[in-house]
């Protein structure tokens, strides 16, 4: 699904915010990716999101090498990895409903379709009857859950979570990851970026651990508690 | 049952259980298109009062071209009016016989560019002469009459112009037995040169007019984009092309163009009304019957049209300079 080879990333005035990384996230394969501040983890996950390129090393995505994938190509290959964001980025100014049927608007779908996918999506996240709601009426959590059925609405085999649970307290953090589990069940890789230690406790999963830019873990962190 | 199975499927991983067929595809991207439109339409006036402005603005700016173009086409109708050299005088040569006069008329009549040929004799001329000059107990102490036998020529209303005079000009110049022939082109020749300055001036003007249309929807344009960074980030992080993106900010460019040609038109329309009754009395002084002719149904679709494409490509400008640099952070 993924794989990383002696993939590094210098950012202007020399900044190296990844060295020499090596990884490989298998179809359905469900991980975390941690590390602190500047680890390299949002620099890992835009790699992956085509938002920058690697100076150096090798990217494969679902088959494709997109190292040095043209920007025309972008979009296209943006369609088969579902995004979930920290700060959710959705549009304001529209609905719930409008939010989520956004990425199969942008592949051309019909209406009917894009209203019937959309109310599934929003009925698996848990928010069915949320549909004509401003996402600006809705709690961080349940922006959340929008911003994760947009992401999912055309089933990517690819989901990449940065700091999903960053702003949500500990119970809807176990909900929404609970949510990314069951997604896993139906195939989906998923890959969470997040600093929440305790968290990952919680879960079995392979975690992928950054420090400086250097992958130093790649493993199980620990057995879950229960 | 069957409804689980379909859910399931909406939201099971790779691969994709259903595709969009060709023809869905530009079936949705007309519907996208139609939709797009009205969107873009009712995007304008989330903020009327800049909305308003603006296309105040591109219609003033529009309306001095095509005000400009009402007048010259009426200046125009005016001294086309002018412009005819209705008759060419042909001056023949003292010594000419009458029989030679005869036979020249009888070629003349056989131009296809001279309607009629009317000989004044030089007796007649003399006659003439006397009664309107009031020197006639002067002129009887003529040894002989001065003045030679004259050809009225009326050339056919095909060459009644300074081009078509000027050729038969020189034809009539060529026959035998003409020692001069007169034709009143000059005055038209210069107000003729006059109106193309005054043309190329005006030209200049719509030009720079124009140009500041494309200016201000392009600046229009820009400062929405920049705008909606953040919801351009968005729909490029989904999966959005630049195409998809520019669409909306391309018809609202669109719109701005065609309703500032609309404004465009009223305003000429209002300002040749207001000219109409002041440009009637003016020619009235001259005895000249003149309707003002304001823009007919072409011209106001060309002007329209033009403003819509204008509008479009000011767009496309801004579009193509600032939206395709904005990329998901």
């Amino acid at each position: 699904m993924i794989l990383f080879e002696e993939v590094s990333k210098v950012y202007a005035g020399n900044f190296s915010a990844l060295k020499e990384v090596d990884f490989h996230l298998k179809q359905g394969e469900m991980a975390f990716l941690t590390g602190h501040s500047g680890s390299g983890k949002s620099t890992l996950l835009k790699l992956i999101s085509l938002m920058e390129r690697p100076t150096t090393g090798r990217i494969v995505l679902n088959g494709n090498d997109i190292s040095h994938i043209k920007g025309n190509d972008i979009p296209y290959m943006r369609r088969h990895i579902g995004m979930i964001f920290q700060d959710h980025r959705l549009l304001m100014n529209r609905t719930v409903l409008e939010n989520v049927g956004l990425p199969l608007l942008i592949e051309g779908y019909n209406q009917y379709e894009i209203k019937r996918r959309s109310l599934v999506a929003l009925d698996k996240v848990g928010l069915s009857g949320k549909e004509d709601y401003a996402p600006i009426h809705l709690s961080g959590g349940e922006q959340q859950r929008v911003g994760i059925a947009r992401a999912i609405i055309n089933q990517p085999p690819l989901l990449l979570a940065d700091e999903p649970t960053g702003n949500l307290d500990p119970k809807l953090s176990l909900e929404i990851l609970s949510l990314f589990e069951s997604l896993n069940e139906f195939g989906m890789s998923v890959l969470i970026a997040t600093h929440d230690l305790g968290l990952i406790a919680k879960m079995r999963y392979r975690t992928l651990t950054l420090k400086e830019g250097i992958m130093i873990n790649d493993g199980l962190m620990r057995e879950r508690n229960g | 049952m069957a409804k689980q199975k379909a859910d399931k499927n909406v939201l099971s991983g790779s691969p994709r259980i259903t595709k969009v067929s060709f023809f869905g595809r530009v079936a949705s991207v007309f519907q996208q298109h139609f939709q797009q439109i009205f969107t873009s339409f009712s995007e304008l006036w989330k903020t009327p009062f800049a909305t308003l402005m603006t296309i105040l603005v591109l219609g003033v700016a529009l309306s001095l071209p095509s005000v400009f173009h009402v007048l010259y086409k009426n200046t125009e109708r005016v001294t086309d009016q002018w412009d005819k050299a209705s008759e060419i005088s042909l001056f023949l040569k003292k010594d000419i016989s009458e029989q030679r006069i005869q036979v020249l008329i009888n070629k003349l009549g056989l131009y296809d560019d001279i309607e009629a040929v009317t000989h004044i004799t030089s007796h007649q001329a003399l006659q003439e002469f006397k009664e309107m000059s009031g020197f006639s107990k002067a002129l009887n102490y003529l040894d002989e009459n001065p003045l030679p036998d004259v050809l009225i020529v009326v050339p056919v209303a095909q060459a009644m112009n300074i081009a078509g005079s000027k050729l038969l000009v020189a034809k009539l110049k060529r026959e035998q037995g003409v020692d001069l022939v007169r034709v009143d082109i000059d005055w038209i020749e210069k107000l003729q040169a006059i109106l193309s300055v005054v043309v190329d001036i005006v030209i200049a003007i719509a030009v720079l007019l124009l140009l500041s249309v494309l200016l201000i929807v392009s600046n229009t344009i820009r400062l929405n984009i920049l705008n909606q960074r953040s919801e351009i980030e968005v729909f490029k992080l989904v999966g959005a092309t630049n195409s998809f993106i520019q669409r909306p900010f391309l018809y609202v460019g669109a719109w701005y163009g065609l309703l500032g040609g609309l404004i465009a038109w009223l305003l000429t329309f209002g300002l040749v009304q207001w000219l109409h009754s002041g440009v009637i009395s003016l020619m009235g002084l001259y005895q000249v019957e003149f309707q003002i002719s304001v823009m007919n149904l072409e011209e106001v679709a060309i002007l329209i049209a033009v403003a819509t494409f204008l509008g479009f490509i000011a767009s496309y400008i801004s579009v193509k300079q600032y939206l395709v640099k904005i990329e998901p952070k």
